[in-house]
């Protein structure tokens, strides 16, 4: 069964939104991809890496977003087609090539994916990253449908070619994360990989005497778009002539149409399409506006549309009314009621939607929220045990831990709450070096193995560098594991599973001046003496590293599905267990429950990764292997 | 026409995007338009989740509250959560299943049932055994429980033709997985007979 993502034009798939950007990006013969994965943005480098040996491109998983930015960046530089693609704050990290990649623009199609998070599903905000078009005058393409991201990428490729700058390709989660089926309009061309570095120093070299030059050309480029690209398939005017308006951009126009559809008031109002809302095109703007009194603009997240367009009926002197985020939230993500309701109001109706949902009848005691948990197995349950025993043992008093972006972020929650902070990738171990300049209590960064690599290399340095007090910890499970198990500098293989050289965190951390301290935390009583030895260290005064290396239980357990291995399960001794629900209420693992009216807990078999953590906390040892593993098990774990 | 709207609630990890992959490669081979509204990342790792499914023409992809034809629900207290996107119309089915979260106190699962049954028309399933009865693997319980499903909603019969659901099974399956499972949709849909 080859790869669908390879089928022949005219051949019909379910896509992932991701997926039908990769697509449109390898028909567009993009010779060169790099990202740091984030959610939601991972699935378009996952699926460019599946095919990228049978197609003849390039792929990589960069370190961080900038790293990946200047990487695809220097591609298109040299004439091959490029995409970088990360999540909205992604953006951020990267900003800085990408202000100045709108200076020198580029030789070939080039294009920079943003995948924000409307709704905030898996991220610590919910920028609306069409800013970053202003910013940068950079055109900002936004799709409405999976469908639709396959067919626009296509023409951000095209745009960023015709006019020899980047464009952001603007996702959202409900479209990089939405299902559709989409039918291939062309076959896969060969790749252009190679190209040439003409060295124009006055164009790549940004001093300020170059650079003012090419503002000059920016700006050009920048009138020219906003006055000539305002047609189908970017912008397109649906209806013209009518006396309401409603302009939709991105996702919006999916809501639109249906909530128009429901009220059975499709031919009723003029419909611009923006796909392409920064810079907004002004000429069908003031095409709908010259006929409709009132306006609609209907989008997700910021007022982006809607101040262009009000921008451009004062200067043109028209008079139509517009209306938009009064009537349109600006927070989470859009759906088809609010839409609908939107729309109600925009008619000068009551906002009373057609759907008659029933009520969510009461029960003793409540549904419980369920939050995100670690997995069972998850071997940041053992670390964050193990360190918090040893942290009594040492008697090193109230630490703070500061904490990062990845799985074990969830160590927020109880029964652990050993992550204080967390703000940005690599913020764990910045922060914890200014706490430790300002507190007393001791300070214990907490971060991932990829983050680790992503953003916490510059200041752990700064620690040592500035006499900081913070200890860093990093917790290695040898993959990107909240994204999906993306290979990082850590895990000695490539996006394109070429194997390649590891790049232990342990031996960078020593380099750097740290005492470091490697664990396995599976073996729990051995890991708590070296942590105690290494608070020791820390209250002698000296620098302190801890790598915490065991790897992801999801992992693990693919591993030993693919090898035939069989992993242990454990159960609890009914006989021996006395209540204290310790293993509980210290580890909180899923596979482990308390049934309803019970007093003793028991473990779900088919949930138990057999990590063996419960058994060795369990002060009556009532928990026993129920199923015995293969041999060599352990080895699914390394 | 309006669509067709299948919410798909659980908990992360329990197989709910490849419910719904199944379901949307159905709709590719009966020739009708969907779109799966999935949910990744951390929200995976073993939160609440929802998958929303909409059959027919149409790109918005969320089901409004009150919208949903169909409600499959892979545990109890899920199901029970996003109640309020049935209408009094909805089928509910439901595996009889409860996964307590770590350190929460739940409802009993004959309150929840019971709680479902006084709102909304609701059918439970004991999918995890069945599925382990005859595949002998848990993880077919999802497909097991979609057999089902389809078997006791007509409106589901009249979109997607049993064939075209195998058939969504075959693009998502192969080799062995895809005979279990193909096994496992069937033992639903016996058992959806025997039950209606
Ligand atoms: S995916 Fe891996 S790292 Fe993340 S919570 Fe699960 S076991 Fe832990
Ligand atoms: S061995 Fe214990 S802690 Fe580990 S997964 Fe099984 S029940 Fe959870």
């Amino acid at each position: 069964m080859t790869n669908p993502l390879l089928y022949p034009k005219g051949s019909t798939v379910l896509l992932l939104g991701n997926e039908a950007i990769a697509r449109g990006a390898i028909e567009s013969a993009i010779g060169f991809a790099a990202a740091y994965p984030g959610t939601p943005s991972t699935e378009i480098i996952e699926a460019l890496a599946s095919v990228a040996k049978d197609v003849g491109f390039y792929v990589e998983w960069s370190t961080n977003e900038k790293v990946a930015f200047e990487a695809a960046y220097a591609a298109a530089l040299c004439g091959v087609k490029s995409l970088v693609a990360m999540k909205h704050v992604g953006v951020n990290v990267a900003a800085d090539i990408l202000m100045s990649s709108a200076y020198a623009g580029v030789n070939a199609g080039f294009v920079v994916v943003s995948a924000d998070d409307p709704g905030q599903h898996s991220s610590q905000n919910e920028q609306d990253n069409r800013w970053y078009g202003m910013l940068a005058h950079i055109p900002v393409i936004e799709p409405w449908s999976p469908r639709s991201a396959y067919k626009l990428i296509k023409e951000a490729f095209k745009l960023s070619e015709k006019y020899k700058h980047p464009v952001i390709f603007r996702s959202t989660t409900r479209i990089s994360h939405t299902r559709q089926p989409v039918t291939y309009e062309d076959d896969i061309p060969k790749p252009k990989t190679k190209g040439v570095f003409d060295r124009d120093i006055k164009r790549y070299v940004l001093i300020p005497i170059h650079g003012r030059k090419l503002k000059k050309i920016l700006m050009e480029k920048w009138h020219k778009i906003s006055s000539e690209e305002g047609k189908p398939p970017l912008v397109e005017v649906i209806n013209p002539g009518r006396p309401k308006a409603i302009i939709a951009s991105g996702i919006a126009y999916a809501h639109v149409t249906e909530a128009l559809d429901y009220l059975g008031a499709k031919d009723d109002y003029t419909i611009l399409r923006v796909s392409l809302p920064v810079p907004l095109p002004y000429k069908p703007v003031i095409d709908v506006a010259k006929d409709a009194k009132e306006i609609l603009v209907v989008e997700e997240l910021d007022p982006i549309v809607e101040y262009q367009v009000k921008k451009i009926i004062q200067e043109q002197g028209l008079e139509a009314k517009v209306y938009g985020k009064e009537y349109v939230p600006t927070d989470l993500d859009l759906d088809l009621e609010k839409v609908y309701k939107a729309i109600k109001m925009f008619r000068g109706e009551t906002p009373e939607t057609p759907w008659k949902p029933v009520e969510v009848p009461k029960v003793e005691p409540g549904i419980p929220p369920r939050p995100p948990v670690l997995c069972p197995g998850c071997p940041h349950r053992n670390t964050f045990y193990i360190i918090k025993t040893a942290a009594n043992k040492a008697g090193l008093k109230d630490p703070i831990y500061t904490g990062d972006i990845g799985c074990y972020t969830l160590g927020y929650n109880e029964p652990f709450k050993t992550q204080m902070t967390s703000f940005e990738m690599g913020g764990s171990i910045g922060v914890a070096h200014g706490l430790s300049k300002v507190v007393d209590e001791p300070v214990i960064a907490v971060i991932g193995d990829s983050t680790f690599y992503h953003a916490g290399i510059p200041p752990a340095i700064n620690i040592v560098y500035n006499k900081g007090r913070a200890i860093v910890l990093v917790l290695d499970n040898y993959y990107t594991a909240m994204t999906g198990h993306q290979p990082h500098p850590g895990t000695g293989y490539t996006a394109m599973g070429e194997e390649t050289y590891r790049v232990p965190a342990e031996k960078l951390l020593e380099s750097m001046g740290f005492k470091t301290f490697v664990i396995n935390p599976m073996n729990v009583k051995e890991s708590i003496e070296k942590v105690v030895e290494a608070y020791k260290a820390y209250k002698e005064g000296e620098y302190v590293a801890i790598v915490s290396r065991m790897k992801c239980a999801l992992q693990a357990q693919r591993e030993a599905r693919k090898k035939g291995i069989k992993l242990p399960a454990y159960g609890i001794n009914e006989d021996k267990c006395r209540g204290c629900m310790v293993c509980v209420n210290l580890l909180a693992c899923p596979a482990i429950i308390v049934p309803e009216g019970k007093k003793k807990p028991v473990i779900l078999t088919d949930l138990c990764a057999g990590c063996g953590l419960c058994a060795q906390v369990c002060p009556f040892n009532a928990i026993e292997v129920v199923r015995e593993g293969s041999p060599d098990w352990i080895k699914a774990w390394m | 026409m309006p669509r067709y709207n299948i919410l798909l609630a659980g908990v992360g990890g329990q197989g709910l995007l490849t419910l719904g992959s199944i379901i949307g490669n159905a709709a590719i081979e009966e020739g009708i338009d969907a779109t799966i509204a999935e949910t990744h990342g951390l929200s995976q790792r073993g939160g609440s989740l929802v998958v929303h499914v909409r059959l027919g023409d149409g790109s918005s992809p969320l089901i409004p509250h009150g919208g949903a034809n169909l409600i499959i629900g892979l545990e109890a207290l899920e199901t029970l959560r996003y109640l309020n996107y049935a209408n009094k119309d909805t089928k509910i089915v439901m595996n009889e299943f409860l996964w307590p979260p770590p350190l929460s106190k739940t409802p009993k699962l004959e309150d929840i049932i019971k709680a479902i049954s006084s709102s909304a028309r609701l059918y439970v399933v004991n999918a995890n055994e069945e599925a382990k009865k005859v595949t002998g693997l848990i993880v077919t319980a999802n497909t097991l429980i979609l057999g089902f499903a389809y078997m006791i909603d007509k409106d589901l019969q009249s979109l997607l033709s049993e064939k075209s659901l195998e058939k969504g099974l075959e693009r998502v399956f192969r080799g062995k997985a895809l005979e279990l499972n193909r096994k496992a949709l069937k033992a639903g849909m016996e058992l959806a007979k025997k039950t209606i």
